[in-house]
């Protein structure tokens, strides 16, 4: 429409068509919901803090693959701990191994690894740990009651503790050496 | 690095033996966590009823917004089975909660505890009723309101000093054109164009049409 025809004096020109008070609600709606996005844009949707960090581990008493005494959290204060929840059906364990094997091998009486089976078969697991030997023993984990008490959500999840037995960090993803090295820092300090 | 078998066995040894001498420690005391049980001990049918709506309360961390209760993972399977072993054992739906949300954090509870921000999310869908009402009422109110100040006759119909005047016409040009027809057939204007105003100024000129109507 020509702005002629909209100056005329019988057809005066319509002014912009905002509504004030539809436009102030609509921003009270929408503007919340862009605040959140934009809040958590760079956020991980997976990544949930663990309500665990910064407080004492959840104890255990759990039997080694293989067969042997249990082994407790208890028994391992004094000494960091790298606890790795695994399964052999865990792509992404699988993809993490080398990087737990080296770096329990390398601080072998500095740092304890300690790893815990996840919803999985004793026998399946002995035969994946021939086929793939580790520095450090493997527990089972019946009913996942350990699992449980540490909130785990899936494999692989780690738990970084410090000598006090307090979790310093978790990592829910498979870790490579700078990420293992990263956290190890907040255990050895 | 590859570590040699008798290493492995010898470590698995070691360890097995520092912690065998603490072994008949329990693994995880829920009392610990929650305080002694507050209820009395269930079992048979009270005990699965009422492990089943406490499971029910309960998020399957692993799964798509299913509560415990309800989720075939094995992951469920296996917090049921410790919802059952709590509330036999004499621990409260609190007390069962609590015990999980340690672990999980407040996203594992079903129903989120009207605490901090989480008013939020049962105050919102009852502000939203309760604006909602308002904005309906209101705009129900304000065709009437108008009515009621516009002088009616007794048909009902708004008295023609309420209709818009002869000079004025829409700013959308074909209802401007209709406009203009309906009056030279309604009052028998020519052109729709009122006669008082034929020794006044200009008649309004007719926007062009857009499009037919």
């Amino acid at each position: 429409m020509a702005s002629s025809e909209r100056s005329s004096p019988a057809t005066p020109a319509p002014r912009a068509v905002v509504n004030r008070r539809v436009l102030l609600a609509g921003l009270l709606v929408v503007a919340p919901l862009i605040a959140v996005l934009l809040l958590n844009l760079g956020r991980d949707p997976h990544s949930i803090r663990s309500p665990l960090v910064g407080r004492t581990a959840p104890a255990f008493a759990l039997t080694p693959v293989g067969g042997g005494p249990a082994i407790t959290l208890e028994s391992l204060k004094g000494r960091p701990l790298v606890l790795n929840f695994w399964a052999t059906w865990c792509a992404p364990c699988i993809e993490e191994h080398p990087t737990l094997v080296e770096t329990a091998s390398a601080l072998r009486g500095d740092v304890q690894f300690l790893g815990v089976v996840y919803e999985d078969d004793e026998d399946r697991v002995r035969a994946f740990l021939q086929r793939r030997v580790a520095p450090y023993p493997s527990l089972l984990d019946p009913e996942a009651k350990t699992a449980i008490a540490y909130g785990v959500a899936g494999v692989p999840e780690t738990y970084f503790i410090d000598a006090a037995g307090v979790i310093q960090a978790k990592v829910a993803y498979p870790l490579n050496p700078e990420m293992m090295a990263e956290n190890l820092r907040k255990v050895r300090r | 690095m590859r570590v040699g078998r008798p290493a492995v066995f010898l470590l698995l040894a070691l360890t097995g033996a520092a912690g065998a001498a603490q072994a008949q420690e329990p693994a995880e005391d829920p009392a610990r966590v929650v305080g002694p049980p507050r209820g009395p001990r269930l079992q048979g049918a009270a005990l699965e009823t009422r492990a089943d709506e406490v499971a029910g309360l309960l998020r399957c961390p692993v799964c798509q917004g299913l509560s415990v209760a309800d989720s075939p993972s094995t992951m469920a399977s296996n917090m049921r089975a410790q919802v059952k072993d709590l509330v036999a054992a004499g621990y409260d739906e609190e007390q069962v909660l609590s015990y999980f949300e340690r672990s999980y954090g407040e996203f594992v509870r079903l129903k989120p505890p009207l605490r901090g921000v989480n008013w939020l999310v049962w105050l919102a869908p009852l502000l939203g009723l309760v604006l909602g009402a308002v904005v309906i009422a209101w705009a129900l109110r304000a065709p009437r309101a108008a009515a009621a100040e516009a002088p009616a006759n007794d048909t009902g119909i708004a008295a023609p000093d309420a209709l818009p005047g002869p000079d004025t016409l829409p700013s959308d040009p074909v209802l401007a054109r209709c406009v203009l027809r309906v009056r030279e057939r309604a009052y028998g204007w020519p052109g729709g164009v009122s006669p008082a105003r034929e020794g006044g100024p200009a008649a309004a000129p007719v926007p062009a049409a857009g499009r037919p109507v």
